[in-house]
Parts: C-alpha cells; structure tokens; sequence
C-alpha cells in the first residue's frame, strides 16, 4: 500500500479541486454561445437585466449547470464504484447496461409512443436503466463468480440491447432525428422540474456509494480477504448495483448518455488523493462536475452562434486529457 | 463551375439532345433495350446522358422532391423511398399504391427491381455509389442535389419524365399564386422567420434559398440576414433565439396541434409562434409541397388579417 497519499498532498488536492470546480460554475454561468458581458449576467443573476439576458442566465445557463453539477457528479461517483467494485480501472458504469438500458427505453418511446421533448423522455430513459440492471443483477449474480459475472451480463444485455436500439433508429430515421438530441448528450434537455424530480434519487446513489467506500477498501484485496475482515461481500455487491444503477441512471435520465466521465475522473481523482476509496468516492463527486461543465462551456462558445451537445465535446476533450494524463504518471493501481 | 451552372448547362444539353432526338425518332430503329411500345429520349443529367422511355409508366423515386413532381405531372411512381421503413407516402401526396423502397438515404434495390420499373429517379448527392446497379434495374436519371434550387430540380424531373410543360405550367402556376397572395395581403417590409428545432442544443433558420423559404420571400416577406450555409439554412444556439426575432415566426412540428414539442426556449422566446408540419415545409420539396405551403402561408395571413 505505498499509494497511501501524504495526507498535506490530499488535503492540497481537495482544496485544488474545489477551486477548479468553482471555476468552472463561473465560466458555465457567464460564458456561452451569447457573448454576454460579465456585467450583464451580473445583472441578470440579480434580476435587474434585460428580458433577454435575463432569459439566456435563468432560463438556459443555470439549469443546465445544475444539471451539469449533478449529472458530472453522479457519473463521477458511479465510475469510481464500478472500478472499485470489479476491481477494474477500465470499468464504466455502462458495464452494467445503464446507458444501454436507457437509450433502449428512450428508442421504444420514440418510436412507439411518438414521445419527443426531453421532458417526456426523462423518465422512460431512468425506467429503463432501473429495469436493465435490475435483470443483470438476476442474471449474473445467480451461482458464483462475483463480479465478472454481472459484468459479462451487463456486458452481453447491452449489447443486445444496443443493437435492438440501433435496430429501431435505422429502420424509422424520424425516431433517430428525435433521439438525436438525447444521444448526444445534452444538459439542456431536462429542465429544473425535472431534475428537481430526479436529483433525490441521484442523491441517495451517492449517500449509498460513501457508506459502501470502507467495505469495497476491504474488498480490493479480494473477495476472500475482505470475507475474513468481517465483510459482507454479498451486501456491498448489491449496494453497489443499486448505487451505480441510481447514480448512473438519473445522469443518463436528466443529460444522455455522456461517456468517458466515469471512466476518466476516478483516475484522475486517484492520482490525486490515492487508493482509499473514502477518499475517492467524495473526491469523484467534486470532479465530475468539472468535466462535464468544462466540457459544456467549450461546446457552447466553439461553433458560436450555434453550439456542440456537452457528450461529443466531453469524449473530444476527454481522451486527449486521459492519454496525456497517462503519459505524465503511472496508472494508479486500484 | 458551380452545381447551379453545371445543372443549367446540363438541362440545355438535354434539350438539344431531346429536338435532335425528335427530329430522328421516326427514322431511327428502336434501341434494343427500349421498353417495347414506345421509342426513347436522351436526357442529359448529374451523371451524364440516359435514354429514357417517351411514356414512363413504372416509375420509382428516391428522393421527396422526385415523388412530389411526377405526382403533381399525374405520373404516380409504383414506388418511392420514403422517410423510414415505419412512415409511408406523406399524406399531403393524396397518392395511393405507392410501394415504399427503403428509406431515401438507403434504398432498397430488391424491392426496387421487384416493381419492374422503366425509370428510376434519384439524386448524386444521396446515391451516387448505386448509380450503376440502379441502371442494371431500369434507365436512372440523376439530379444533381437536393440542396439546388428546387425549381431547377423540378424541372430536370419534369424533363425526364416527358412532362417539362406540365412542370413549367406548375412552376408558373406557383409564382402566380405567391404573386396573388403578396397583392392581397401586403405584407412587404414585414421579417418573418421559419425555425426548425434540431435537438435541445441547436435551431435552424431556414435561409431565402431553402425550399419553404423561397416561397415566404416569394410571397413578399423577407427573411432576416443570419450567416447562411449556402443561404440555405443558419444553426443557431438556444441563447441567441432573441436573433430569430422577426414580425411572424413559424416554428416546424410534426403533429401542429401538439404545443408541447416546441423546445423550451422557443417557446419561452416565441409564445405566439405558429406551428407548421415539418413534412410540407421541410420535406414537401415540389410543386405539390408548395402548394400546401402557400395554402398555410394564405390561411395564416388571413387568420392574422
């Protein structure tokens, strides 16, 4: 265990994180696709702006950085229990049919119910990702074989899934053009009403991760260690499930499936504070948001006076900062 | 040269080609492969000269655009790629026993050869890689792209179909229409702007070159500068809707009793904004479509008198 972080560094990093995050709400606040002056979005988060400001800061930039906040934080924390859980560092929480689960539901409804707002399409989109995981949990815990088990479930149920989906989308385009919104990923599909409705279930996901952390630091030794150390492998699995499900499918819900998230910050977050997932968990929460705001903040200002979905930016800006990353340090054992 | 001249060029090739071929048909022997009845034109297109039957009877479509005219000429295709494997015929056609091939951007060919056609009308921007398996099947003709004038695409199909004066007379019969609506209703000096909602992040203005509108422009609106795509269309972000800010601002729906798909910031922008169907004033591309168009366009001004 040399990767036990000095404590001074970690404390640093928290603070450093933070920061960034702070940062980063800012710029999502007063940046964006309308070249506002910082005056004036001043004035419009004081009620005192134009109609128009007025509209760009409430009704368009601080939703979506709520959503952002939680929807980063949430694939955060389910990215770092998934690598934790299977012990992983390549692990995403779409290993367990999240997204799958929730573009199939989102597809059905498009293209059998005519549904097309993204209002419409939030809780169809969280049904599915429930129903999806649940059914890998069924599947893959029966008999022994821990967590590759329910992996190769998940692994196999979305691809099938996956294809049903892209089955649909082809054969009827009107259904695609519709979805194509929700694909893509975007934090402005689902207003405050609707992650008003969702975040609770986000919330108790990351309650349920931080309570689960000091079991799965028991468990990155081995199922069999963290049995001798009193442990409850069969309970933190399923806590683990319903954290990642709920963690994963309300992210996916309220903003699409935005990739590379969960798979990206719990790496980046161990470099900073090491293994301990009491640490890890919190960490990813904080770090999530950045990646997902940062990402979002680029996509408006990019292409400006049109705008890039906050999904294609983050596997763009994503990778390139993951490889770099990688060449700077060694990956952080698990 | 741009696509515009090329294609002018091309339609004028055609028409010498089609009088010399005129002057020749009562002479020259039949073509083998000629559909049996009758004799053959040459007519120039986007990939080349295709000798087409005089009187085709079993025609398919790939594009809306090539739908929409050989209805409107009284020609109904045996069959037509359509939007998706799930819609049919778009119901503003009023055409019936029309089998749908694939989807436009992905005909089907067996269902195509299936339907025995004698001319096969698609478009080289869409489907140029199956320009030489569709010629296996029944003599193809190409227009250039759905993104050209629409006028001039009508009237290439027109061409090959052996109805250029049926076209010429619907295109005339268009503008005479515009020209009756801007008399009555006046309505010059005043903005107007058509935004179709892509996904939550992006709206697109519908530019002066656009299908729908060029029939707004024609009717006496006029259409606010943006920074066009080829005039065609703007993307514009949520935050700058207040940009699309005009006298009437329509918004594109596919059910235009159903408020409730306008994005948010349309909405919020635009809560006076009149819905339109997406499937004429987007996909309706012809003299049928624009008709329909024009028909909302007068009912809306007539509404708003």
């Amino acid at each position: 265990m040399t990767a036990a972080a000095r404590p001074g560094r970690s404390i640093l990093g928290v603070g450093a994180v933070a920061l960034i995050l702070a940062v980063a709400v800012i710029a999502s606040l007063a940046l964006g696709a309308n070249p506002l002056a910082p005056s004036a979005v001043i004035d419009a988060l004081a009620g005192r702006g134009t109609s128009e400001t007025a509209f760009v800061v409430w009704d368009l930039r601080v939703p979506r950085t709520v959503v952002g906040l939680v929807a980063g934080a949430a694939l955060g924390a389910a990215g770092a229990l998934m690598q934790a859980f299977t012990r992983n560092p390549l692990a995403d929480p779409g290993l367990l049919g999240v997204g799958a689960g929730a573009a199939f539901a989102v597809a059905l409804g498009v293209s059998l119910f005519g549904l097309s707002g993204a209002g419409e399409i939030v809780w169809p989109a969280f049904a599915g990702a429930l129903l999806v995981t649940m059914a890998v949990y069924v599947i893959g815990a029966s008999g022994t074989g821990g967590a590759v088990r329910l992996v190769l479930a998940g692994v196999a149920l979305g691809a099938v899934l996956s294809g049903i989906t892209t089955a649909i989308t082809l054969t009827d385009p009107d259904a695609f053009d519709r979805m194509r919104g929700w694909n893509a990923g975007s934090l402005l599909g689902a207003g405050l009403e609707d992650l008003a409705a969702i975040a609770p279930f986000a919330a108790a996901g990351a309650l349920l991760a931080l309570v689960l952390a000091p079991g799965l630091n028991a468990m990155a030794l081995g199922d069999d260690v963290a049995r001798a150390q009193g442990v409850d492998v069969g309970r933190i699995r399923v806590g683990v499930i319903v954290a990642v499900t709920l963690l994963a499918g309300a992210a996916t819900a309220i903003a699409g499936p935005i990739s590379f998230v969960g798979l990206m910050i719990p790496h980046a977050v161990r470099w900073i504070v090491g293994p301990d997932q009491r640490a890890v968990l919190p960490m990813s929460l904080l770090a999530g948001p950045i990646l997902v705001l940062g990402a979002d903040v680029l996509g408006r200002v990019v292409i400006a006076p049109a705008e890039v979905p906050v999904g294609i930016v983050v596997a763009f800006v994503g990778a390139p900062l993951l490889i770099a990353l990688a060449r700077r340090r060694t990956a952080r054992a698990l | 040269m741009s696509p515009r001249s090329r294609l002018v060029l091309a339609s004028a090739a055609g028409m010498i080609a089609l009088a010399l071929a005129g002057c020749t048909a009562a002479t020259a022997p039949e073509p083998a492969g000629a559909s049996a009845a009758s004799g053959t034109r040459s007519v120039e297109h986007a990939r080349g000269a295709t000798d087409v039957p005089e009187e085709p009877a079993r025609v398919v479509t790939l594009e809306p655009l090539e739908l929409d005219t050989a209805v409107a000429v009284g020609i109904t295709p045996v069959g037509a790629a359509v939007a998706g494997n799930v819609t049919s015929i778009p119901a503003y056609l009023g055409a019936e026993d029309v089998a749908p091939v694939g989807t436009v951007p992905e005909p089907d060919l067996e269902a195509i050869a299936a339907l025995k056609p004698d001319l096969i009308l698609g478009t080289e921007s869409r489907h140029s890689e199956l320009f030489e398996q569709l010629t296996a099947i029944a003599p193809t003709v190409f227009i250039a792209s759905q993104a050209d004038p629409w006028r001039e695409n009508a009237s290439l199909i027109g061409e090959a179909l052996g109805r250029e004066d049926e076209v010429a007379e619907l295109l005339t019969g268009v503008d005479d229409e515009c020209a009756r609506i801007r008399d009555e209703y006046d309505v010059a000096g005043q903005t107007v702007q058509l935004i179709r909602p892509r996904d939550e992040t992006t709206l697109s203005l519908y530019g002066p070159v656009s299908f729908a509108g060029s029939l707004l422009q024609c009717v006496g609106f006029s259409i606010p500068d943006q920074e066009w795509e080829d005039g065609l269309q703007a993307d514009l972000s949520p935050e700058n809707i207040a940009s699309a800010r005009a006298d009437h601002v329509f918004v594109t729906a596919a059910d235009v009793a159903d408020r409730s798909a306008i994005p948010a910031a349309v909405a919020t922008a635009f809560p006076d904004a009149t819905l339109v169907d997406t499937s004429t004033w987007v996909s309706g591309v012809g003299p049928k479509g624009a008709a329909a168009v024009l028909g909302d366009i007068e009912r809306y001004l007539s509404a708003n008198r």
